[in-house]
């Protein structure tokens, strides 16, 4: 028999019991609904999650050891000699050395250019890290520059692109003050600042002077707290303010590929540097427990799929004792024991296939369902994702393949017991 | 265009094997309409499902619409049921999820080799039933009609392949009489237009219309 026939005979056995055929694929719907559901929740978790904690891959932050023999000994020190050595280290493409500022920077105004609600007299302690522009430069504004300014000019400064979300999200509610703009429209602002000025009187330096911080660009290599300065920037307060550089603060590795990561951070080791792993630990821990969450939740479904399969096969081994005397009637007119078992195979796949298509609609349904329910139910925060979903075709065409798979190899054993049946036996 | 020669079968009762046919030997030609009767359980359905190939585990030379039935693969087998075969069962066999015009053009559907478009395939149908007078129930399923009209879908569908042999067990059997008169007089015609028909009864009515009447007993015919 031709495909068009086997399929032709599978859609008029399903006609034939309609009632039976809706039970089925209701059950393949229910499971591919879950299993599109989850998939795609876990998706949209993750993708949110990705964005509260883009922890890059590639990148190993190296800082001087706490306890040491080599730290005790003056070994284990972070300075151009050991910057150069890192780089040296296999798998290490580049390396950016990073200093903090121990010279206090206050905004005492908000920045120029931007209609802020700034509470009157309030100043702003902002904590500055140096960094090399190689760190930033993929970062930066159109035509913005990341290099110690000339006298007078503004200082280049790149923040964290997350520091918006938290402050749109939750300082400025709090403080009832206008939101910020977001992503790159912001670049170019200027924030006016008072360089050797510490909210903490103690801390302020003998001499303090006016300047003003120019925002160069925003990055996810700068850690969320800091606003970061171009390296000679920092050198250079720290030399007008007779500050010694003991050397870097921190150097952060790039590595080659994401795999060379844990072999450069044990020759980190190695060398006698620890590594920072605090941004890095926190995103693998959130990406595992998203990961575990919805693979639980995505076996769960597979095991509803397996569920409905052993429905659809039940089903499907009653219907062929029913209608063994009709198999034995295929087989008269001229079926072969291989056309039985195909028709019992594509009925099974006709369900699964219909459950499938039914159950991805309706987990999208759901999903949209849920994403209103969030955005009326919870409150705004930061890195709250428009979405709680992610929706790649690929989830359609799983939540359709799982059941009509999972309802194939269920009817396995019925379109076996079809093909033997023997017609003159079942006719007579 | 059936040719038996020394057909025997036998079924397995507990530890010991009943013999049914005990060399059967039986020629049927194009044109003819051959009747055996014979009393319930004389083996006459056996015989009929060993010349339609539906049963192979016999003893002898079976010989349908040119074939020799020793040695066909399952394939051949359901190949040569569909094309060269027709069954009219007592029990009429039709499918009851299927519409009258359906269960007509299901041989056309199971055909390997030279399918038609279903297109085709129902406008052949309706054909055949209008053939028979059952236009008007094409659509209707086997449950809606009466015992006589489900006969002639049946006949309709054993003839929609064009077969050279036609195999008829009890057609009549589930039959008013008025019915049953029409189905024999069918079957004569389907004779007389080159068509080696085989039918197994216990009616005398089927017997009277029949070129040849043969005698099953103790699983030989006479």
């Amino acid at each position: 028999m031709k495909a068009k026939g086997v399929l032709w005979l599978a859609l008029a056995n399903v006609r034939a019991d309609r009632r039976g055929a809706l039970v089925n694929a209701g059950a393949a719907t229910v499971g591919a609904a879950a299993l599109a559901f989850f998939l795609a929740l876990g998706l949209g978790v993750g993708d949110a999650a990705r964005r509260m904690f883009p922890a890059d891959a590639r990148l190993v932050d190296v800082v001087p050891a706490s306890v040491s023999l080599s730290s005790v000994l003056g070994g284990g020190q972070l300075d151009d000699a050991a910057v150069a050595r890192l780089r040296e280290v296999p798998g290490v493409d580049d390396a950016w050395p990073r200093l903090s500022l121990r010279v206090p920077v206050a905004a005492p105004r908000p920045p120029e250019g931007l209609k802020v609600n700034w509470p009157p007299g309030m100043t702003v302690q902002i904590p500055v890290v140096g960094v090399a522009p190689g760190l930033v430069a993929p970062d930066l504004g159109p035509g913005a520059r990341f290099e110690d300014p000339p006298p007078g000019g503004a200082i280049p400064v790149v923040i964290s692109r997350r520091i918006l979300e938290i402050y749109n999200k939750t300082i400025a509610p709090a403080w009832n003050v206008r939101r910020l703009p977001p992503g790159l429209s912001l670049v170019g602002i200027e924030l006016p600042v008072r360089v050797g000025f510490s909210i903490v009187p103690q801390k302020t330096e003998d001499r303090v002077y006016d300047a003003r911080l120019r925002l160069a660009g925003l990055s996810d290599r700068v850690p969320v707290y800091l606003a970061a300065m171009p390296l000679d920037t920092v050198r250079r307060l720290h030399r007008e303010y007779g500050k010694p550089d003991a050397g870097y603060t921190e150097v952060t590795l790039l590595a080659r590929r994401p795999d060379d990561v844990p072999a450069v951070a044990a020759a980190v080791r190695r060398m006698g540097f620890s590594v920072d792993e605090g941004e890095r630990a926190v995103a693998e821990r959130v990406g595992t427990v998203v990961a575990v969450t919805t693979g639980a939740l995505a076996f769960v479904a597979v095991v509803m799929c397996g569920l409905a399969a052993l429905a659809i096969a039940q089903s499907l081994s009653a219907s062929v004792r029913a209608r063994v005397r009709e198999i034995a009637i295929l087989e008269a007119l001229g079926a072969t024991p291989t056309d039985v078992r195909l028709v019992v195979l594509a009925e099974a796949a006709l369900l699964g296939v219909a459950g499938g298509v039914l159950g991805a609609a309706l987990g999208r349904l759901a999903a949209i369902g849920a994403d209103r329910a969030a955005a009326r139910l919870l409150p705004d925060f930061p890195f709250r994702p428009e979405t709680f979903f992610g929706w790649p075709a690929w989830i359609a065409l799983l939540a359709v393949a799982v059941p009509a798979l999972a309802a194939v190899l269920g009817a396995l054993a019925p379109a076996a017991a079809a093909a033997r049946v023997d017609p003159a036996r079942a006719i007579s | 265009m059936i040719a038996l020669r020394g057909v025997t079968k036998s079924f397995r009762d507990a530890d010991r094997e009943v013999p049914v046919l005990r060399g059967v030997d039986l020629e049927v030609a194009p044109g003819e309409l051959v009747a055996i009767v014979g009393a319930s359980g004389s083996g006459k359905s056996t015989l009929l499902y060993v010349t339609g190939a539906l049963d192979l585990d016999f003893g002898g030379e079976a010989a349908v619409a040119g074939r020799s039935l020793r040695g066909l693969s399952a394939p051949e087998r359901a190949e040569l049921r569909n094309r060269s075969l027709g069954f009219v069962f007592q029990s009429f066999n039709l499918l009851p999820g299927l519409s009258a015009l359906e269960n007509v053009m299901l041989p056309g559907i199971l055909r390997r080799e030279g399918a038609e478009p279903v297109a085709a395939l129902r406008a052949r149908a309706a054909e055949a039933l209008a053939r028979v007078g059952l236009s008007a129930q094409a659509t209707a399923r086997p449950g809606r009609l009466s015992g006589g009209e489900r006969q002639r879908v049946a006949i309709a569908r054993a003839l929609f392949a064009r077969p050279a042999v036609l195999l008829a067990d009890e057609p009549t059997g589930n039959l008013d009489a008025v019915s049953g008169e029409a189905i024999i007089r069918h079957f004569a015609e389907l004779a007389r237009e080159g068509l080696s028909v085989l039918v197994v009864t216990h009616e005398e009515r089927v017997s009277r219309a029949a070129t040849r009447v043969l005698h099953l007993e103790d699983g030989r015919l006479r």
